[in-house]
This record gives structure tokens, sequence and C-alpha cells, in this order.
């Protein structure tokens, strides 16, 4: 005997997955349509106002970006070391700071969640005013590790919370069994949390690199225009007038991110957090 | 040389008493079997001797050593809880291995040992298969090669046969034994499963009230409970009370037995009795420790029959019940499946003494097994 599946009375049937494919398509047009602009504008001799995109299509502004090459990218490789410090410290950090997050009870897990969403909260301008002094008197002013430093604490923040939830459907007992069966503490870490931590791990220094990635404020106040990041380098281009150098600028701020994302979701598509 | 020994030990539950002054050993080589209720602290029991629960008290020596202080991972143990997880990043190869990973084995030796438990669970060739391939029984029975494989001195098995189906019980039974045949570590296991227990153990220990009211051989468990309450946990359900009068008369009611290996009290019982000759008692047996007699026959003196009336008869696999009501209370007792009395009819119920047991009420011990007593009770031992 077969089933039928019957529509919902006033229901036309397909008119959710119509729903669904509109849905889809908007979402699509609105993450993609800045990035289509950018390279647009950054295939244009210029961007002169009533013209909605640029004029005098070429690639001037990408040989003028191959020109730059020796600021450009040193801003590249200097916004790459501080995405990647940022994000394997944020990850390292946020790891047990999320699993101590997700040990509190009833109104401490609210207020230590709270408090680990503040820096997230706070404008990053905020923060860099207020860090810039003590930076400045810890002599970590104007230095690589400085602005690292600086971008952990929002970047922390959002991996502390992130591991917060891993932890709220990790299932502690595999850590038991291990125990059980003769590990010590350091090989339960190594042999079985680590392991199977390791997407979450992944994703957390995605989302830390990203932070790092896109801040601006952080690195021109704590960095004091001395640690030039791609973000600071296409910021000073677009001040300057320099719409396609911008966009070309842009358009490479906007391929590591996207190439690292998709690396480790392919990287990590099998593995598993164990959950109850 | 005992490789357990445990003295005395407290285990508190969270604010409770819990567990308390419970003593043991256990030899290398022999089986142990907890027995209790659920809740009756047995996982608790595991736990404390694992190394995952604090006891308040006591002193657990394994091998030898003092491990009181010891972390689990340096006690020369291995539990292997109701539900094991297996490791699902690793394969069923490297689940088995893990043991003898975090023990510093390397070489060939893993390869030989872990093929040779996978073999002992007749999973050869799952080796490479990722734990969620695997069928339930299929990952208990990865999960016990996991136990075994490095040999531990001690081997502590927390209900391993519950929630499996009959067959894969029996398959998984038979496995634990031959492990246990092939290399004959102490092993306690826990369950509150008396047939399962009678099927595993070397000896029974029962876990009442917080404490191990006795252990012993199966058949000296099941044929002689020391206490009224462990009487109740293995099963005996009839439960009559009543008194003995001068040391040698069972009276319940009207009725009035004599105790087995004790003269035959004079036909004008209660004559010249003081309170003190009078020990009030629990008369307790099974569904097999009385008959039904047609109501109406006559009864010989002393008289050891109670009237009764079906209430209900119970059809289970292992035979037929009827439900009594006596004026003593509710009585079960196996009925012949040729004569299954009908509901609401009377009749005579008829203690067997040699199924029956004597407690104590005001101790709950077993009647005659004081000191100072020849240890008459209704059981020679």
């Amino acid at each position: 005997m077969s089933a039928r599946v019957r529509s919902a009375p006033g229901v036309r049937p397909g008119a959710g997955s119509t729903f669904r494919w509109s849905v889809l398509v908007v979402l699509g047009v609105w993450a993609l349509a800045p990035l289509v602009l950018l390279v647009v504008v950054s295939a244009s001799g210029g961007w002169r106002f009533p013209s909605l995109l640029g004029a005098d299509p070429g690639l001037g502004a990408w040989r003028a970006v191959g020109a730059a090459s020796g600021s450009l990218w040193a801003a590249l490789g200097t916004s790459t070391l501080v995405g990647v410090g940022t994000g394997v410290a944020a990850a390292a950090l946020g790891l047990p700071l999320g699993r101590a997050l997700s040990n509190l009870r009833g109104a401490w897990r609210i207020v230590g969640a709270g408090c680990a969403f503040m820096p997230v909260a706070a404008p990053p301008l905020a923060l860099g005013v207020g860090l810039q002094y003590s930076f400045l008197r810890m002599d970590l002013g104007g230095g690589v590790a400085g602005v690292i430093l600086a971008h952990l604490i929002p970047a922390l923040g959002y991996t502390s919370l992130f591991f917060l939830g891993v932890f709220a459907v990790f299932d502690r007992e595999i850590e038991s069994e291990a125990r059980r069966l003769g590990a010590d503490a350091w090989q339960v870490l190594t042999r079985v949390t680590l392991p199977l931590l390791r997407r979450p791990l992944a994703e957390a220094f995605v989302l830390g690199f990203l932070v790092s990635w896109a801040q601006v404020p952080l690195t021109l106040l704590v960095g004091q225009g001395q640690v030039r990041t791609l973000t600071v380098q296409v910021l000073s281009w677009v001040q300057a007038g320099q719409d396609p150098l911008a966009a070309a600028g842009a358009v490479l701020l906007v391929v590591p991110p996207l190439l690292l994302m998709g690396g480790a979701s392919l990287a990590f598509q099998r593995a598993q957090v164990v959950a109850p | 040389m005992s490789a357990l020994v445990v003295d005395a030990l407290d285990v508190p539950f969270g604010d409770a008493a819990g567990l308390t002054d419970v003593s043991f050993r256990v030899r290398s080589g022999e089986r142990l079997v907890v027995v209790g209720a659920s809740g009756a602290g047995k996982t608790s029991l595991l736990g404390a001797l694992a190394g995952f629960v604090s006891p308040s008290g006591g002193r657990i020596e394994m091998d030898g050593h003092d491990v009181a202080s010891r972390p689990p991972e340096r006690r020369p143990c291995v539990l292997l809880t109701q539900t094991p997880l297996l490791f699902p990043h690793l394969t069923v190869f490297e689940n088995v291995a893990f043991p003898l990973r975090v023990r510093r084995v390397v070489g060939r030796d893993v390869r030989a040992r872990v093929d040779a438990a996978l073999a002992a669970v007749r999973l050869e060739s799952f080796g490479d298969r990722r734990p969620a391939t695997l069928s339930g029984g299929q990952a208990r029975r990865v999960a016990l090669a996991r136990a075994m494989v490095s040999r531990p001195k001690i081997l502590l098995l927390d209900e391993p046969l519950a929630a499996l189906d009959p067959s894969l019980r029996e398959s998984m039974r038979r496995m634990i034994l031959q492990m246990h045949a092939d290399y004959r570590p102490a092993l306690v296991m826990v369950t509150h499963d008396l047939a399962e227990a009678g099927r595993v153990a070397d000896r029974i220990g029962v876990l009442v009230g917080g404490g191990l009211e006795q252990i012993g051989t199966p058949e000296e468990v099941f044929r002689r409970p020391a206490t009224l309450q462990v009487a109740r946990f293995i099963g005996l359900r009839n439960e009559l009370v009543g008194e003995v009068r001068s040391g040698t008369q069972l009276v319940v009611g009207e009725v009035r037995l004599s105790l087995p290996g004790c003269r035959s009290p004079r036909p004008e019982t209660g004559m010249g009795e003081g309170p003190r000759d009078r020990l009030p008692v629990s008369l307790v047996f099974g569904v097999q420790g009385a008959r039904l007699v047609p109501d109406g026959c006559p009864a010989s003196y002393p008289v050891d029959r109670i009237p009764a009336r079906v209430e209900s008869v119970l059809h289970a696999p292992e035979g037929t019940t009827a439900r009594l009501t006596t004026d003593h209370g509710p009585v079960e007792v196996r009925v012949d499946t040729a004569e299954v009395p009908a509901a609401g009819t009377a009749v005579q119920l008829q203690i067997r003494l040699d199924e029956a047991h004597v407690f104590e009420r005001s101790s709950g011990s077993r009647f005659g097994a004081r000191p100072g007593l020849d240890g008459g009770g209704l059981h020679r031992a």
C-alpha cells in the first residue's frame, strides 16, 4: 500500500518549495552583490557620480596593485601573520574558557557568558582607545604582538562563546570512558578530546582569524600606524580616493577568508563531535 | 593472595550515608558478582574501586597495594560500564588498542593482542570499521574486547549484559566467561539480575540497605539467605509474621510447625510459656515453598495448613502461580498446570519447611544463626 502526502487545505502543492528557493536567491544576491560590485569597480578606471558602476573598464587598478607589490604584499603578509596568530590563540584559549563557562550553572553561567560577550559588544574603537594607553605603557604599542593581543580580546569573546555552545552538546562521558581504560589527563586530552574537537577547533581558528582580518580600529590605535595590515592599506586607498585600487585590494581582502573557510569545511567534513 | 581487598569501605551518595562498612576480598581468577536493587549503590561501589568516586572511609587494596590515593589510571583495573562508549574518531582496531596505547605498549605486540581480543569477540574482520557502522551488539562486543585487551589484574563490569536481547546476552555472557578463563583476572561484576549472577558468579554479594548483607556461593545465597532483607531481595516474596515458642515451635496464627532439628513440642503448647520464650519471627518462602491442598482435607498434628482463597492465577514462562489471600497476608505459590484452581476457590496452604526460612523480626537475621545456637533454622548448612 502506498501512502500519499497531502497538502494542507488552502496550500498549493510546491508553494513551500518556491518560497524556499526565493529566500535562497535573495540571500545569495544579498551576499554576493557587494562582492560582484567590488570586482566590477576594481576592473574600471574610476567611479564617478551618478554612474552606478565604474567607468572606463580596464585592468589599470590591478596593474597598479601589482606595481605596489612591496607595500601590498607586506600588508597581506602582516594581515596573515596577525590573523593566524589571533586565530590560533583564540582557538587555544577559547576552548578552556568555553569549557569553564559550560561548567558554570544557573546565574553564574549567565554572568560568565555576559563577561565573555563584553569585548564583543563593546565597539572596537572604544576598546582600542582604552587599550592603547595600557599597551603603550607595556611597550606593546606599534608592534605585531600588541596588535595580536588587541585582536585577541574580541576574538576570544567570540570563540569562548562558540565553545560554550560546543560543550553544551559534547558528551564528556567519552572522556570518562578513556580514564576508565587507563588514560591519564594528558592522554585524554591529546587522544580523545582534541581529536574529537578538531572541527570546532578549526572553526574557532577561522572565527578568530576573521575577527582579526577585518579589524581596523584596534589595528590603527594599538599598531599606531606602524602595523600596516591589508585592511589598513585598503582604508588608506579609500581615504586617498583611489577607488579602483581600494576595490582591487578589497577583493584581495575577501579571498583568504573564503579560501580558509572552504578549506576548513572540506577538511573536517567527516569529523564529528560526540553529542549525547 | 587476594587481588582485591575492600575493607570497611564507606561511600557517600551526595549528603546521604550511601554505602557503609563494605568489606570483601576477591582472589585472582575469582568471579564475585554483587547484586542489588536499582539505587542500592552498585555503580558507586565500582566507581569507588575504579577511582571515580571518593570513599569517605575504609581501604581499597589492589594487587597488594593501597590504591586509595591513586587516580583511576594508576589502578590495576579496568571498568566496563553498562553503556560503554566507543571513540568515534578511531577505528575498531584503534578502539581496542586504546588501553595498550595509553600503557605505552608498542610494536607487533599491539597488533597481536588486538587481533586476539577481536577474535575472542568474533569481530576479526571489523578492525577497519568505524564505530558508527556497528550495530549495538557489535559495539558492546568491541567494548568488551577493549576492556580485556590490556589484561588488567582486576576487571570491573557494571551490568555488562543489561539491555541486551536474550540471544545476544547469552553469547556476551559466554564471551565474558571465556575471556575471563583465558587470563583469569579478579572479576567484580554488579547486576540487579539474580539469574545472571547465578550463571556468572563463583561468589555472590548481596548489597542491601547500603551494606553487603551476605557473601557466599550462589547456592548459599539462594538456598540459605542470611537475613530477611536478602530473602526479600532474592525474590522470596511470601512473608508471614509469627513467633517461635520455646525455640522449637513456629506459630503462625493457628498453624504450629515443628522446626526441623528440634524436638516436637508438646500438644499443650502455650502452657507455661513466658514472653521471653516467644520470639517474633517472619516465615519467608518462595512460590515453591508451599503447596495447595484442597479445602476439607484433614490436617494431622502439628497443624501445618493455612486456610486460603485463590484470588487470581498468573501464567508466566517459568510456570503458573496462584495468588492467595490468607488471614496473615497475601501469598503466591506455584501450582500444577494440570490442576489450576479457579479464582475464588477455598484451599489450604501447606508450607514446605525445607523450602522456607525463618528470620528474627528484631534483627532481620536468620533464626538460629546466632552464636550459641545450633544453626537450626529450617535449612541444614
